[in-house]
């Protein structure tokens, strides 16, 4: 295993490699190279950057090599610091496979996905946007009134179009997923909620009980969202019911927000 | 830095394991600065670098393994991606192509297949890879061969 593992890798070294054009000469050097400790690899793999055993296992998202998450971001801001252009990928080290994100901190049930833009596309990205990630990394919750949530779904309050929420929905998702391009996910989220606002219009003859609306909303939109949001979609439907509930401009709905999250002062990345 | 330290000791070590594992590299350590190597490597066979001996000194930068080892020859050898005076190594994987995942050994490596294959269109030495862009594969190798004789072999009493 090991061992073919590492012919691929070498033989993809190797491939980079501009002055061994011939096939045969680039298997000639992958033979070369693989003489690398093919012999005793005990115990799990090191990390092939400090050589040490892993620390916080990350791995790129497409080959599937294992780093330690620190090594690996720092490769990957040395890398995008060479271009003057963002990039959205990087390639592996090991076997020059272009890799778009690195995953990492997997606690059993949810992982963190670090995108290579990540690092250089903050500028692209407000500070807005960085305090939404904050709100979600954090415990905050805007402060509302249940009350309001239920006078939401029994007086038919969905049926107000929020001209706000695709703007909104753009900022959070972008902020989420800390990438530029989002429109596939807003226009396919916000498709769900208009679909589900229109079916609602067509049937709120029937006698539906507030509570059950509130749950089937929840329910489409945490099955919409999860593809993309992975463990946070929860989190997420709450912030959009309560920014629908609340009715604020996005501006307004930020600020609330801003006075809800403890030590706002203190910014964490 | 501690981690460019660390992941030296860490080849130093390995090195000290392998050595029996590749009789063309020597690797050492310069005893009172872990920054600073020396290889000795021996010319491939089949090429004009034949029982040779070539001496290679690495410097390495404090970003290690984050930035590439500095190399060149000591050791005087015509190719043409050699540089004839500075010994400076025209090789793709210490400029832009870098990867951390190359160690000091497997760069040594690369460096013996770089002697095995010439690389004509990017010559830091321009005479040598003229003779190998004009075909002259004769001129080249007796040129060659001649600077082995003279700089990597021991001398004949």
């Amino acid at each position: 295993m090991v061992l073919s593992f590492y012919l691929k890798h070498v033989e993809r070294l190797a491939g980079n490699w501009p002055c061994i054009k011939s096939k045969k000469k680039k298997k000639k050097l992958a033979r070369l190279m693989a003489s690398r400790s093919s012999k005793d690899h005990k115990g799990p793999d090191p990390c092939p950057i400090c050589l040490e055993p892993v620390k916080e296992e990350a791995y790129l998202d497409r080959c599937f090599h294992s780093f330690c998450y620190r090594c690996i971001v720092q490769w990957s801001n040395v890398v995008s610091k060479k271009h003057s252009q963002a990039k959205s990928s990087m390639k592996c080290p090991l076997c020059m496979t272009e890799n778009f994100s690195i995953v990492h901190g997997f606690n059993g049930e949810n992982f963190q996905q670090h995108y290579i833009s990540q690092s250089h596309d903050k500028n692209n990205l407000s500070s807005a946007h960085q305090f939404r990630l904050q709100w979600y990394n954090s415990n905050a919750r805007v402060s509302r009134k249940e009350s309001d949530v239920h006078l939401y779904w029994k007086l038919l309050r969905y049926l107000r179009r929020n001209i706000w929420l695709e703007n909104w929905l753009r900022r959070e998702i972008q902020a989420l997923t800390q990438q530029e391009d989002v429109e596939i996910i807003v226009h396919h989220i916000h498709g769900a909620i208009e679909n589900f606002i229109r079916r609602q219009q067509q049937d709120h003859i029937k006698n539906v009980m507030p509570e059950d609306k509130r749950k089937r909303f929840r329910e489409l939109i945490s099955d919409v969202a999860r593809p993309f949001l992975f463990g946070r979609t929860e989190r997420f439907v709450d912030e959009l019911e309560s920014f629908l509930v609340l009715g604020l401009t996005v501006d307004a709905y930020d600020a609330i927000c801003m006075q809800n999250l403890p030590g706002a002062s203190t910014s964490s990345d | 830095m501690q981690a460019s330290r660390a992941r030296l000791f860490k080849e130093y070590k390995e090195v000290q394991r392998e050595k029996v594992a590749d009789p063309d590299i020597q690797l050492t350590c310069d005893d009172s600065n872990i920054f600073k190597w020396t290889a000795l490597i021996k010319g491939p066979s089949e090429t004009p670098y034949e029982g040779g001996v070539f001496q290679l000194a690495f410097a390495i930068p404090e970003q290690y393994p984050l930035q590439p080892p500095q190399v060149r020859f000591l050791t005087k050898i015509f190719h043409p991606n050699v540089h004839f005076k500075t010994g400076e190594i025209c090789l793709d994987i210490l400029k832009n192509a870098w990867s951390p995942a190359w160690t000091l050994q497997s760069v040594c490596r690369a460096i013996i297949a770089l002697m095995a294959h010439p690389e004509a269109d990017s010559p830091l030495n321009c005479d040598s890879g003229n003779l190998l862009r004009s075909g002259d594969m004769r001129g080249y190798r007796s040129m060659a061969r001649m600077y082995t004789r003279l700089a990597a072999m021991p001398k004949k009493g």
